[in-house]
């Protein structure tokens, strides 16, 4: 037998309670299995503990954020002794005095608690319904704490025992299927109960569901009524069964409204012991309670989609990242051209690419592929193929094998509808410029004097029919002339009108901008999609690379021949 | 993506009405199952009435053309708008699909 102890409190709203510390480990936190709850920002869910060994009791701090203080000094672990002050956190919006029973004075003559009150008899007294209120505030500015769903429900059923008085309560809500479910019981001691345990009267939940409405039923032994003939099996004296009502927030207001007849579940309380306890008051703060329990769940129930959400969106934007990286934007520039490339994805990933390699015979390898579909599944088959591209240029395989080698691969390694549309170019530092064009939107090539030729070698896509041969063409680029390669979320981007932007339009916007850098050239039609589409979701990947030969040094033109290898 | 099927003594005709474009390949995708899961080995592809197609619809038909090709039948294609042939000559489909302006033609190609 512990030795006779109680904690006298005095809560913020100036309410007198006091808990007699019958274990051996009496819990203080803000989580709602604590034996005392304290629900303050300050204080941490595990607070603290009231520890009782060798005949005497400790005050010990479980770790928290704020600290434990008596009489006014900070502590980690501490004896309490008679009338001894207890801050949680600091601050001392709540008053804890230590009290053992058996010393001589219980309370000083000042104090406004007596024992009589503590072990007061049942019946409804003004200072109760008073202590209620303030409970039923505290529940109020605790479900705006960021509290776990199974705290938001412990804390809606304590909540509901304590204001009615009740011996036990249980809440239940409406599943996917829309049937009842039951979520948690608890008894007025706040100790979890089990569902298959929880023995209460069906026929009042049912028809509280049902209705959409308050059931009360008290002293059951003299109701008569055959449609409660549970609650009369269950021997049970009083029961309230409350609605828990579909709640939204009207966002844009901030006014909030009540779909009456949507019931998202139950709040259920009972008493087996007194009779007739549940007061007018109390029925009409049990109301209430449920009106808050129902914004809370629905607050839970957002964050938790919001909290899915913004796991999804890291996801999305850390695959975009890799993406970015593997997608450069700056280039080292070889002497001979200047090369400027951009991709916008029109979801977080693409499933275009592009690249510039510089090859070990000091030629370039220009590509740029578009896989089929959009989103993650096309963003990964991306990536592979330029992974597979880089190597294959690395084992300095001719362009057409290349293609074939890739075709291959991707046949096998690929679903059977994804295929992929690449241009790939080497470019010598002679200017020689062998294409291939594995069915991809012809590039556009614009000569230093405005002429315009489409690069385009009939080849078949890649990745949908396995032998398959590929053409591969040269031409011969001269200082000044323009290539620009492009994927077909640029000609195909349409307006508010409707039309698509079109290759007429690409190619005169090309000819317009000969005397522009690659640079200059890739940003003004980047900046002319957009702007053409201004307004409207981007519809595919809007991906471009724009080249433009140096003039050349004469120089460096005259030793050409010797110095440099042809490929 | 409407697609209505009749036949012609051992060709099944698919008369596609509609965009062929992504989510609605799937519809030709499921058709096209179907038929080669009946017995059917020559299927033409009527898309008179496709005025545009997208990199997904390019996909659905060539998964129905491997589909068919598979069961030793032939998938062959007939009428394209101008901008499908345009799409099926830039992806280089035209030399794997067979292409037909008019319909007894095409037939009697099987």
């Amino acid at each position: 037998m512990q030795k006779p102890a109680l904690l006298k409190i005095v809560d913020q709203f100036g309410v007198n309670k006091s808990m007699r510390l019958e274990k051996r480990v009496f819990t203080i936190g803000r989580r709602p299995e604590n034996d005392l709850v304290l629900l303050s920002s300050g204080v941490s869910r595990d607070h603290g503990a009231i520890v009782y060994d060798d005949d005497r009791y400790y005050l010990v701090d479980k770790g928290s954020k704020s600290g434990l203080y008596v009489n006014g000094q900070p502590i980690t672990r501490c004896e309490l002794h008679h009338l001894d002050k207890i801050a949680v956190g600091g601050h001392d919006d709540c008053q804890i005095e230590f009290i053992e029973e058996s010393s001589s004075v219980i309370f000083s003559s000042s104090e406004s608690l007596n024992l009589s009150q503590i072990e007061s008899t049942p019946g409804i007294s003004a200072n109760e319904e008073l202590q209620r209120l303030a409970r039923y505030v505290e529940i109020n500015q605790a479900f705006k704490f960021s509290l776990t769903p199974d705290d938001v429900l412990c804390l809606i059923v304590d909540a509901a025992i304590e204001m009615a008085k009740a011996e036990r309560g249980c809440l239940l809500l409406k599943n996917e299927a829309g049937q009842l479910e039951f979520k948690i019981a608890r008894d007025s001691k706040r100790n979890l109960l089990s569902g298959a345990d929880f023995q209460m009267s069906q026929t009042v939940v049912a028809e509280t569901f049902k209705e959409n409405r308050t059931v009360v039923v008290t002293d059951c032994l003299e109701d008569n009524q055959g449609a409660r003939q549970s609650v009369y099996n269950l021997n049970l004296r009083s029961i309230v069964c409350v609605p828990l009502r579909h709640f939204r927030m009207n966002e844009t207001t901030g006014a909030t409204s009540i779909l009456k007849h949507d019931t998202i579940g139950v709040l259920y309380v009972d008493s087996r012991l007194t009779r007739g306890t549940f007061s007018k008051s109390s029925l009409t703060l049990l109301e209430s309670l449920a009106f808050e329990a129902s914004k809370s769940l629905e607050s839970v129930r957002l964050m938790q989609e919001e909290q899915g959400k913004k796991r999804l969106e890291h996801e999305f934007a850390t695959a975009r990242e890799v993406q970015v990286a593997l997608l450069p934007t700056s280039f080292v520039q070889p002497a001979h051209f200047e090369v400027a490339a951009h991709s916008i994805p029109c979801r977080y990933v693409g499933g275009d690419f592009y690249d510039l390699l510089t090859l070990e015979d000091g030629r370039s390898a220009l590509l740029l592929g578009d896989v089929s579909g959009k989103g993650i599944s096309a963003a990964l088959l991306a990536s592979m193929a330029q992974g597979i591209i880089q190597a294959l240029f690395d084992s300095q395989l001719s362009l057409s094998a290349l293609l074939t080698s890739l075709n291959r691969v991707l046949v096998r390694k690929s679903d059977s509808n994804r295929f992929i549309t690449l241009f790939c170019a080497l470019i010598d530092p002679d200017g020689t410029f062998t294409f291939a064009n594995a069915g991809h939107n012809p590039a556009i090539l614009v000569r230093a004097d405005r002429k315009t030729e489409l690069l385009s070698t009939g080849s078949m896509l890649l990745g949908a029919f396995e032998d398959v041969k590929y053409q591969t063409q040269q031409t011969k680029l001269g200082p000044g002339d323009v290539v620009v390669t492009f994927s077909d979320g640029v000609t195909e981007a349409v307006n508010a009108a409707n039309q698509m932007f079109g290759d007429m339009r690409l190619e005169q916007l090309v000819k317009d901008s000969i005397g522009l850098s690659a640079k200059e050239i890739k940003d003004r039609i980047e900046q002319e999609v957009l702007t053409f589409t201004r307004g409207l979701p981007q519809g595919d990947d809007i991906t471009l690379i724009a080249l433009k030969m140096r003039d050349v040094d004469p120089f460096a033109a005259t030793l050409a021949p010797s110095l440099m290898p042809r490929g | 993506m409407e697609i209505n099927l009749r036949t012609s003594g051992t060709v099944t005709i698919l008369d596609l009405k509609g965009n062929l474009t992504i989510g609605t390949e799937e519809e030709l995708n499921r058709v096209i199952t179907q038929v080669v899961t009946d017995g059917q080995k020559y299927v033409l592809v009527n898309m008179a009435e496709v005025p545009f197609i997208d990199s997904s619809g390019i996909g659905g038909l060539i998964k129905s053309f491997g589909r068919v090709k598979g069961e030793g039948g032939k998938l062959k294609l007939l009428n394209p708008t101008h901008t499908a042939r345009q799409l099926l000559s830039i992806t280089g489909l035209l030399s794997v699909f067979e292409t037909f302006d008019d319909e007894a033609t095409a037939l009697s190609s099987f």
